[in-house]
C-alpha cells in the first residue's frame, strides 16, 4: 500500500481505499469479463432511459386515465397492425402511450430500487458490524433478530410487512428495507469478524481508538467488498421484488406508469384476447434491468473470489 | 449416518427461531391499522356491536394475555376464524383446501428444476470455456432475470392464447367434478387435495391427464427459475470438484475420464447443490404466490394476496407461518440431508 500522505484525516482513509482498488487485480478482473461489461451497459442504457422519461415527460398525463376517444385504447403497437398514433408499444386500456409509461417506468424502478439497496445496506451493515465488534448479548440479540426474519420467504415476508404498513410504492419500499437487511448484517457481520482478527486491529485500539473510529474507518473499509457484491446482485432482486409488490396490487397505486402494475393491467385485460403488448415490453424493460444488474454483480463476484480467477480468464 | 446428536441440537435451535416467527405473526394483527372487530361487522354496524365482538375475540385483554393465548392458539395450529374470504370459517381448515394446491404447484416446479438444471450444470461445467458453457450461463442468468409474472403470461399467450396447445388457467377441466374421497378395498379415504395424485387415486385418466395438462405451463414457469439456480450452482461445484486431488489420482489409475467425471465428480458435486434447492424453496413459495395469481389457481398464495386486500387477518397470520413452518422444515431437511452427505458437517 502506498505511504499515506499527510493530509487531513478523513481523505487519507479514502484515497488509501481507493488505492488498494486500484492496486487489486479486482477492476483489471472486471474490465476483462465481457458479460460483466455488458451488464454495465445495460445499466447505463437504462439510465440514459430513465433520465429522459423523467425530464421530458408529464407524470400527470402519463397517468391520466381520462385521454377522451382521440387514441383508441388497447390498440397494437404502429408496426403491428395499428396506427402512427399508437405509438411504438401500443396502447393500454385507457388509451395511454405504451412506449411512454414503460420509458418511465425505469425511473420507478431505478428510484425506488436504488433507495431499497441503498437503506437495507446501510441498515444491514450498521447492524452487521456492530454485532460482530461488541460480539457476546449484542451480537446475539442481533443475530437472532435476523435469523426470524431470515426464517420466511422473502417475498412472503414482504407481504406480511405489507399487510401492516398498508399498500403504496415507498411501503413496499420499507418493506423490502427490512426484508434485505438480514442478507447485508450477515455478509458484513462475517466479513467484519475476519477484519478483527487481524493484528492491526489490536494495534488501532492500544494507540487509543475510540469504537467508532475502529469500525468506521478501518472495519468499514475493509469490508467494502462483498458488501459491493452483495448490493449489486441486491439491485436486480429489489427492482423485481418492487415490481411483484405492485403486480400483485400492494405497491404503485393506480395509474403510475410502474412495470409491476402495467404488467398486472397486461394480465387483466390483454391475457386471453391476445393483446401481448401490453405486457410484452414492460416486462421486457424489467428483465433487461435485472439483467443488467445480475451479470454486474455476477462478474464482481467472479472477479473477488480468488478461486475463480483462473476459470474467468 | 446423521448422529442422533446433531438433528436434536437442529431442533433445538429452531426453537427460538419459530418462537420469534410467532411472536412476529402475532405482531401482524397487532400493528395492522383499523379493529379488527370493525371489519367482521362491517361499516354500519353500531359502535355497541363493534364492543361486543371485541370482548368476544378477547381483543380488551391485556396485550401479554393476547399473546400468550395466541402462542398456545398457533401451536395447535388454530388461528380463529376467516374474517372475510371464507368468513366463518376455520382459518386451519381453509389452509388445509388450499396448501395441497400451493406444494403441488412447488414440487412439479421443483422436479423440472432439478431434473433440468442438474444435467445442464454438469453439461456447462464438463464443457467449460466452450460455446455450450457460455450459452447455459447466460441462459441461466436471464432465466433468473426474468420475473415470474412476466414469463408465465408470454407462456400463456404463446402457448394458450395463440397455440391453443394448454388452457390459460385453472387446475382441472371445468366439467370434472372431483369427490372428496376415495375407496381402497372397501375403505373410505381422504383425498390429498393434489388433483394430479388425485385423479390416480381415483383411477380417473381422463381427469388425470386434464390436472397434468392444466398444471403444465404453471410448472414450467416457476420451475425455469429453480433450474436456473440449480444449473449455476451445479457447474461451479462440478468445476470445484474437477480440481480436487482425489480426481486426479482416479484418471492417474488409468480411470477414464467420463467415468472419473460421473462416478468421484458428480456425487460430490451434488453435496453443495442440495443445499442450493433448501435456500431456493424459499423463492420457490414466493414464485408459488405469483404462479397462482398469473393461472388463476387457487392455492394458498392467491388466498393470502386476496386475505390482504380484504384485511382478514386471521387468514393473513396463518399463511404466514404456514409459509415460514414450511420454508424452515424444508431447510432442516436439507441440513439433515447435507449431513449425511457430508459427514464432516456434523463435527
Amino acid at each position: 500500500m502506498a505511504p499515506e500522505p499527510a493530509d487531513t484525516a478523513g481523505r487519507t482513509t479514502r484515497r488509501s481505499a481507493l488505492d488498494s482498488l486500484r492496486a487489486s487485480p479486482f477492476l483489471s478482473q472486471l474490465r476483462s469479463n465481457r458479460l460483466a461489461l455488458f451488464g454495465i451497459g445495460i445499466i447505463l442504457g437504462m439510465v440514459l432511459v430513465a433520465l429522459y422519461a423523467r425530464f421530458v415527460y408529464d407524470f400527470g398525463a402519463l397517468a391520466d386515465s381520462r385521454l377522451g376517444g382521440a387514441v383508441p385504447s388497447r390498440a397494437p403497437p404502429s408496426w403491428a397492425g395499428g396506427t402512427a398514433r399508437t405509438g411504438a408499444f401500443g396502447t393500454d386500456a385507457a388509451a395511454r402511450d405504451i412506449f411512454r409509461r414503460t420509458l418511465y417506468g425505469a425511473w420507478l424502478a431505478l428510484k425506488f430500487g436504488t433507495i431499497t439497496v441503498a437503506a437495507s445496506t446501510a441498515l444491514g451493515v450498521s447492524l452487521g458490524i456492530v454485532a460482530a465488534y461488541y460480539g457476546d448479548a449484542t451480537d446475539n440479540v442481533i443475530m437472532r433478530t435476523m435469523d426470524v426474519l431470515l426464517a420466511f420467504p422473502s417475498l412472503l415476508l414482504a407481504l406480511a410487512l405489507v399487510a401492516i404498513f398498508g399498500a403504496g410504492l415507498w411501503k413496499a419500499v420499507i418493506a423490502l428495507t427490512l426484508v434485505y437487511t438480514p442478507r447485508f448484517a450477515r455478509v458484513v457481520r462475517g466479513a467484519a469478524l475476519k477484519v478483527l482478527e487481524d493484528e492491526y486491529i489490536d494495534a488501532t485500539v492500544a494507540l487509543g481508538a475510540t469504537d467508532p473510529r475502529v469500525l468506521v474507518r478501518h472495519v468499514l473499509p475493509n469490508s467494502l467488498a462483498p458488501i459491493t457484491v452483495q448490493s449489486t446482485l441486491n439491485f436486480g432482486l429489489a427492482i423485481i421484488d418492487i415490481a411483484a409488490l405492485s403486480f400483485l396490487g400492494f405497491g404503485a397505486q393506480a395509474g403510475t406508469p410502474s412495470w409491476g402494475l402495467m404488467l398486472a393491467r397486461g394480465v387483466e385485460n390483454g391475457l386471453f384476447t391476445g393483446k401481448w403488448w401490453m405486457s410484452f415490453f414492460p416486462g421486457l424493460f424489467l428483465a433487461l434491468t435485472v439483467l443488467g444488474f445480475n451479470l454486474l454483480g455476477d462478474g464482481m463476484r467472479d472477479a473477488l473470489d480468488p478461486r475463480m480467477r483462473d476459470t474467468v480468464d | 449416518m446423521v448422529s442422533k446428536r446433531f438433528v436434536l441440537k437442529r431442533l433445538l435451535l429452531l426453537v427460538p427461531v419459530l418462537f420469534g416467527v410467532a411472536t412476529f405473526v402475532f405482531a401482524i394483527l397487532q400493528l395492522a391499522p383499523g379493529d379488527p372487530a370493525r371489519v367482521i361487522v362491517g361499516q354500519r354496524a353500531s359502535a355497541d356491536q363493534v364492543a361486543q365482538v371485541r370482548s368476544e375475540l378477547g381483543l380488551d385483554d391485556p396485550i401479554l394475555v393476547q399473546y400468550g393465548r395466541f402462542l398456545v392458539d398457533a401451536v395447535q395450529f388454530d388461528f380463529g376464524d376467516s374474517y372475510q374470504i371464507s368468513k366463518g370459517t376455520p382459518v386451519r381448515e381453509v389452509l388445509a383446501d388450499r396448501l395441497p394446491v400451493t406444494i403441488e404447484l412447488a414440487l412439479y416446479g421443483q422436479a423440472i428444476g432439478i431434473l433440468l438444471g442438474v444435467p445442464l450444470g454438469v453439461l456447462s461445467a464438463v464443457k467449460q470455456d466452450t460455446l455450450t458453457d457460455h450459452a447455459t450461463r447466460i441462459g441461466a442468468l436471464t432465466g433468473l432475470s426474468v420475473p415470474i409474472y412476466w414469463s408465465g403470461p408470454l407462456l400463456i399467450l404463446l402457448f394458450a392464447t395463440y397455440l391453443g396447445l394448454f388452457p390459460t388457467s385453472g387446475r382441472i377441466g371445468s366439467t370434472t367434478f372431483l369427490p372428496d374421497h376415495w375407496t381402497l378395498l372397501g375403505v373410505e379415504l381422504p383425498l390429498t387435495g393434489m388433483v394430479t395424485v388425485d385423479t390416480l387415486l381415483l383411477g380417473d385418466l381422463g381427469a388425470w391427464f386434464s390436472a397434468v395438462h392444466h398444471l403444465f405451463l404453471p410448472a414450467v414457469t416457476i420451475g425455469v427459475y429453480s433450474m436456473a439456480l440449480i444449473s449455476r450452482m451445479m457447474r461451479s461445484s462440478m468445476l470445484e470438484v474437477v480440481r480436487q486431488d482425489y480426481m486426479r489420482t482416479a484418471r492417474a489409475k488409468g480411470q477414464g475420464a467420463k467415468i472419473t467425471v460421473m462416478k468421484h465428480g458428480f456425487r460430490n458435486a451434488l453435496i453443495p447443490v442440495v443445499t442450493v434447492i433448501g435456500i431456493q424453496f424459499g423463492s420457490l413459495l414466493g414464485g408459488a404466490v405469483l404462479t397462482e395469481t398469473v393461472f388463476g389457481i387457487g392455492g394458498i398464495g392467491t388466498m393470502l394476496v386476496a386475505a390482504i386486500g380484504a384485511t382478514d387477518y386471521p387468514l393473513v397470520q396463518g399463511a404466514v407461518l404456514t409459509f415460514a413452518l414450511l420454508f424452515t422444515l424444508v431447510n432442516l431437511g436439507v441440513d439433515i440431508t447435507y449431513s449425511y452427505l457430508d459427514p464432516r458437517i456434523q463435527q
